[in-house]
């Protein structure tokens, strides 16, 4: 198996979910956000269950309403911890989605006999099975993998959103109280960019698992921020890092037989450590300091 | 000693702000003509970012209201420009000097609309009148404090506003440079802007502002330099640091700084 179908398939797939979330990422990474974003992936598991259960379908448009309102409950939630309750903003990130994350794990243990729902696909996900999983129509129609289309669909729906929004969530994220000034709505753009990182969580939960769409939101823009001061070039490089690890990660994993979405994650970890290493040296020889470069104290 | 004044630009009624239930600005109650350089003076803590925050909205009062050209702030955003202190925002974030500057120009745009040539333009005089259309496109992240300091100011004139609140414009900013800016807010102020500095040299306050604000949690003045530039409520709002006090004083004296003369 070197190139065949499937492997196309779950490349394009892999490396659409790895650009939704790396363009979001860059936003969440600038507003210093990285670990809301981790939160959101979490909290989202109540909402997750509690739709699949409505809905009695891991595929309904319920399950994806569920996440989007727990996720925007999570953002409120460290929001109101942190600003009314000053509560540093780790411990508000950590108090938040461990809860809600607990009260998901809760949920299925209770609704189980109800919801078929497989924990170990919603942490880590099993983009292997991919092919397999087709979406038929009513008149028994294949159209061929399903979460290939919901990639798709969410990769249309982030880029227009950053798209519309480009103004917007620059100066919202690089000076907050300006943008409240001159009339921008910072917070409802701020909870627009928590909603759809929620959305992209759940959508790509099934593929990669609700854990390893978190690295893929903070790695790869990591690493392209220590290459770059530049916003477009910024946001280029995490799409060329999303499709690269998405290749590299897929043929590893073939190599050693191992978890796809493991070893995209480990290739993105990979290249964010050459790349810190790498510039830390270069950096060094330059100038003689060791200042470190933002991006890197947020991961360490 | 409190000026106030008939259809002032800005209006402050009766103003209390709280952080946490206690209030740092306590019954803050002023009014400022249009035209004039004004200048908030106070110690480290004295409330004056806190009162730009309260007058820009970004910080809601306990009590009091303010009102701006006799509105209210959601009806005159556009004609209003802000400068914020330098350190609340963080320098490493990717753009480029005009890229900053032309944010000053997206209030007026509106939603969905990318700023174009016009925009540009704009963004390019307003970096010229600060002295940084040679810096336009490099990185912010690589400028020093001073000039970061200028962006700020030049993405404030790119708003082209009636009423400019500046916080701390000058920190770190070098002596020539200062003297050019505040020249310039001079010009705005004769073409009949107004610009309200919060500034922490005394020094060089007393040259160029026609206005004082003083501020120490109370108002303890606002009025015209020649009625308010006292050692009196200079003592009052900066506490007992009398050494600094005494060499104002001197300074007085050795300008042959006369109120009646001017
Ligand atoms: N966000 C905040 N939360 C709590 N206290 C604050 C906050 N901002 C300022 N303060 C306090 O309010 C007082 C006035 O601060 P500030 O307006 O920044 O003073 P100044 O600008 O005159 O130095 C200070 O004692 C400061 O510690
Ligand atoms: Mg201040």
């Amino acid at each position: 198996m070197s190139f065949d179908q499937n492997a196309f398939l779950i490349i394009i797939t892999a490396a659409m979910i790895a650009i939704s979330c790396g363009l979001l990422g860059v936003f969440m990474m600038l507003r210093k956000m990285s670990m809301t974003g981790d939160a959101i992936s979490h909290a989202v598991l109540p909402g997750i269950v509690i739709g699949f259960f409505v809905s009695g379908s891991q595929r309904g448009l319920e399950v994806i309403i569920g996440a989007g309102i727990l996720g925007i409950l999570a953002t409120l939630m460290i929001d109101w911890l942190r600003r009314k309750a000053r509560v540093q903003l780790d411990a508000s990130i950590g108090i938040t989605f461990t809860l809600l994350f607990a009260i998901g794990i809760i949920l299925i243990n209770l609704l189980a006999y109800k919801v078929d729902l497989d924990q170990e696909c919603v942490l880590y996900g099993e983009i292997a099975y991919l092919p397999i999983d087709l979406w038929l129509t009513k008149s028994g129609l294949n159209m061929g993998p399903r979460i290939l289309y919901l990639s798709l669909l969410n990769l249309i729906l982030v880029t227009a959103f950053i798209i519309l929004f480009f103004k917007e969530l620059k100066v919202t994220s690089f000076d907050e109280n300006f943008s409240k000034v001159i009339g921008i709505p910072a917070g409802l753009i701020n909870l627009s960019l928590m909603s759809m990182v929620s959305y992209t969580t759940v959508s790509s939960f099934e593929a990669v698992g609700a854990i390893l769409v978190v690295a893929l939101l903070v790695v790869p823009p990591a690493t392209a921020f220590l290459w770059t001061r530049k916003l477009k070039l910024l946001i280029q490089l995490t799409i060329v890092l999303g499709i690269g690890i998405s290749i590299v990660g897929y043929y590893l994993a073939y190599l050693f037989d191992s978890s796809i979405a493991g070893m995209i994650v480990s290739v993105a970890g990979i290249a964010f450590l050459a790349s810190a290493l790498f510039k830390s040296k270069s950096f060094l020889s330059r100038f003689g300091t060791s200042r470190q470069p933002e991006s890197l104290k947020k991961i360490v | 000693m409190i000026t106030q004044v008939k259809s002032p630009i800005l209006e402050i009624h009766d103003l209390t702000v709280s952080y946490d239930q206690s209030p740092v600005l306590w019954n803050v109650d002023l009014s400022l003509p249009s035209g004039k350089l004004i200048g908030i003076l106070g110690p480290n803590g004295a409330g004056k970012s806190t009162l730009i925050k309260a007058i820009m909205g970004l910080v809601d009062p306990s009590g009091g209201y303010v009102k701006l050209f006799d509105k209210t702030l959601e009806e005159v955003r556009s004609r209003i420009s802000y400068v914020p202190q330098r350190e609340s925002v963080d320098w490493n974030f990717p753009a480029s000097v005009l890229d900053v500057v032309m944010m000053g120009t997206y209030g007026k745009l509106g939603l969905f609309k990318r700023p174009g040539k016009k925009e540009k333009e704009l963004s390019m005089e307003s970096l010229e009148k600060v002295g940084m259309h040679g810096f336009a496109n490099r990185q912010i992240s690589e400028l020093s404090g001073g000039q970061q300091q200028r962006v700020f100011i030049a993405r404030s004139l790119a708003q082209n506003a009636d009423l400019y609140l500046m916080d701390e414009p000058f920190a770190g900013v070098d002596m020539a440079t200062e003297t050019a800016i505040f020249e310039l807010l001079q010009e705005m102020t004769a073409a009949g802007k107004t610009v309200i500095v919060v500034h922490h040299d005394i020094y060089s306050a007393v040259n160029y502002f026609d206005w004082f604000i003083m501020l120490n949690l109370h108002l303890v003045a606002s009025g015209p330099k020649e009625t308010v530039m006292t050692e009196d409520l200079l003592r009052k709002t900066y506490g007992g640091k009398l050494n600094l006090l005494t060499k104002v004083s001197d300074l007085i004296r050795q300008k042959e700084f006369n109120p009646l003369k001017n």
